[in-house]
């Protein structure tokens, strides 16, 4: 539960801190979506992932996994969907 | 006291400067202080990276070695795996060898560095870095240190968005513009260089750190549009209304450049050593090359099949190529990188070049590529292709293209899948030249013009002039002539040890190397949502 909820928070903080200057009013919960909610585009995605692994202190936590579906690529991704990811990749 | 001031003017080049620094019939002197500059300082050519183009050329100026040892070769880097090949952006952790910013930082002096590509994420320095290249959205965490944004933003006028890349806008260099479509794209370029110089003074009188530098890229973006409206071989006064209101506006950008450096200068007072440089100079392209599609017709290539969607449509007007990589065994990758690279065999590439054939492989290649001719003409549209070893000696080169091409125009090639393979512009378009821009004013140095010096020379001179030894792997000098005796028998120029390849990045991230699996992950990401379509 810990790690549920130090991740969910950590997230958020760097969700936040990364659109502080976008100028959105859009509340961040764990159902926010990058591209339909917060208008990311390819690069933000990129600049987020950095952010998420500089944060986190780690490199190596496979967010191929997460953005790939069957061989497909994810059209958009919820908060809540990185935060479940994070998670259990930190228990691994 | 601020020692040395680099000022970058991003393919600035004399065959437009000249005509500026002149009394014109109605247009007077555009730049009356780059005219004082040249008088009394110590000017003249400066030979580009073997390639000239910003991300490389740049990059030597910020590190003092070529290529082939930094590593960057182009915006975008690819890496094949064999049965695909993705792109992804080259950035400030994928520099080989340490920056002039770090040097002098771990050296005791205090640095200021603004708007040079290619330095995002920014590497730790003592003073203040912000990296050019970058979307507004991301600038403030890119900057170093973070709470220098806050202080930018308190200048009066900020505003991120125009300081900012925009990918959308400058995407649309090499479209044929109309003249009254020109005016309204190169007056969007006005404000940004106002915004990078308003930081620029304020972190100059502010800081005054020992060594300031600066990037504006104006130039060089409006030289790729308005050539036509620039070069004085084509400019015409008798040309429409249009024209002559987008030459005027050009000239007011030039003019306000002008202020901009004498404003630069003026502040960092008479003992500095100044250092105005650009990357590559600027010359007219009328040929277009599709290059790729001149390998698919020779058998090199496969082009990918498009099954008719709008994302197999987009992805094929894409500035990368895209092609069937179980087939092709040699491509362009980039337009901008002019680069030939030659597929080898793999586990996942069976029909790669091999080891053994590969010399006669890239000799009939070369071959080939220079029987490529202009349809009008009859002559060949490639003069030169330089092999990596000749274009990018050192550690980096496997890195490089197997091949350079140098066009006769000096221009780009395409890498679209379009016939037919070289057409002429209505237009000539403004292209890299090999040429800059070198002039250098402050104590002892002599007054000599029409010398030529290599862009690798630049980052010599800067830590010379900032009284620092010169790393013996640094593979520039300082020139002989460019100060009195007196002066230089006073501060000789020392060698000091070669420096440790630490890249630009490792710094600051604390970052292992990428390994193979966190390479793939990045280029995952970069084709999620459309960057790369498939």
């Amino acid at each position: 539960m810990l790690i549920e909820l130090n991740v969910e928070n950590r997230l958020k903080a760097v969700l936040e801190d990364f659109i502080e200057d976008w100028g959105l009013d859009e509340p961040i919960e764990r159902a926010t979506t990058l591209v339909e909610d917060l208008g990311f585009d390819s690069i933000d995605v990129i600049q987020f992932i950095v952010a998420i692994e500089t944060a986190f202190e780690q490199r190596n936590l496979g967010f191929h996994e997460l953005i790939m579906k069957d061989g497909r690529y994810v059209d958009d991704l919820s908060l809540g969907e990185m935060v479940e990811f994070v998670e259990q990749r930190l228990r691994a | 006291m601020t020692q040395t001031v680099l000022i970058g003017l991003d393919g600035a080049t004399f065959t437009v400067l000249d005509g500026f620094m002149k009394d014109q019939p109605g247009e007077g002197v555009v730049m009356p202080f780059l005219a004082r500059m040249i008088e009394t300082g110590y000017s003249g050519t400066l030979a580009s990276t073997a390639h000239p183009l910003t991300p490389p050329a740049w990059t030597t100026v910020c590190t003092g070695r070529t290529p082939g040892a930094h590593g960057i070769y182009d915006f975008v880097r690819f890496e094949d795996l064999g049965d695909d090949v993705f792109f992804t952006l080259y950035d400030a952790r994928d520099i080989r060898v340490e920056t002039i910013w770090q040097i002098a930082s771990h050296a005791g002096k205090t640095i200021a560095s603004l708007n040079f590509p290619m330095m995002s994420p920014p590497p730790e320095v003592r003073g203040a870095l912000v990296p050019g290249f970058v979307s507004w959205k991301h600038l403030r965490r890119n900057m170093y240190p973070q709470a220098l944004f806050d202080r930018i933003k308190a200048i009066p006028g900020f505003d991120a968005k125009e300081l900012s890349w925009d990918f959308e806008r400058e995407g649309q260099i090499g479209d044929v513009m109309e003249d009254s479509e020109l005016y309204r794209w190169v007056e969007n370029h006005l404000p940004r260089d106002r915004q990078w110089f308003n930081i620029a003074r304020t972190l100059l009188e502010e800081d005054d750190p020992d060594l300031f530098a600066v990037m504006l890229d104006g130039t060089d973006k409006i030289q790729h549009q308005a050539w036509h409206v620039l070069d004085p071989e084509l400019w015409d006064p008798a040309k429409g209304e249009d024209a002559r209101a987008v030459r005027a506006l050009v000239l007011q950008y030039f003019r306000e450049l002008d202020g901009y450096i004498e404003a630069l200068v003026t502040a960092a007072g008479p003992e500095a050593h100044v250092i105005i440089v650009s990357d590559h100079g600027f010359t007219g392209a009328a040929k277009v090359v599709r290059i790729n599609e001149h390998l698919g017709r020779l058998g090199y290539l496969e082009w990918r099949a498009s099954d008719g969607s709008e994302q197999s449509r987009r992805r094929d007007m894409a500035n990368f190529a895209n092609l069937d990589w179980t087939r092709s065994r040699a491509f362009c990758p980039t337009p901008s990188s002019n680069g030939i690279v030659i597929r080898r065999k793999s586990e996942k590439f069976p029909g790669g070049v091999t080891e053994a054939e590969y010399e006669s492989f890239r000799e009939k290649l070369i071959e080939d590529l220079m029987k490529l001719t202009d349809p009008d003409t009859g002559a060949p549209v490639i003069k030169e292709i330089l092999k990596r070893e000749e274009a990018f000696p050192g550690a980096a080169m496997e890195e490089s293209p197997d091949l350079t091409l140098i066009l006769c125009d000096h221009g780009f090639v395409s890498v679209r899948n379009r016939a037919p393979t070289v057409v002429t512009r209505p237009v000539p378009l403004g292209t890299h030249h090999p040429d800059g821009i070198f002039v250098m004013t402050g104590p002892g140095v002599e007054n000599r013009s029409g010398q030529h010096l290599s862009i690798v020379d630049t980052t010599a001179i800067m830590a010379h002039a900032l009284g620092l030894e010169i790393p013996a792997d640094f593979e520039g000098r300082v020139p002989a002539t460019l100060y009195d005796p007196d002066w230089r028998a006073e501060n000789p120029v020392r060698i000091g040890a070669a420096r440790a390849e630490a890249g630009a990045g490792a710094v600051s991230t604390s970052k292992e190397d990428a390994s193979a699996e966190q390479k793939e992950e990045m280029l995952a990401q970069l084709r999620l949502l459309g960057y790369i379509e498939d």
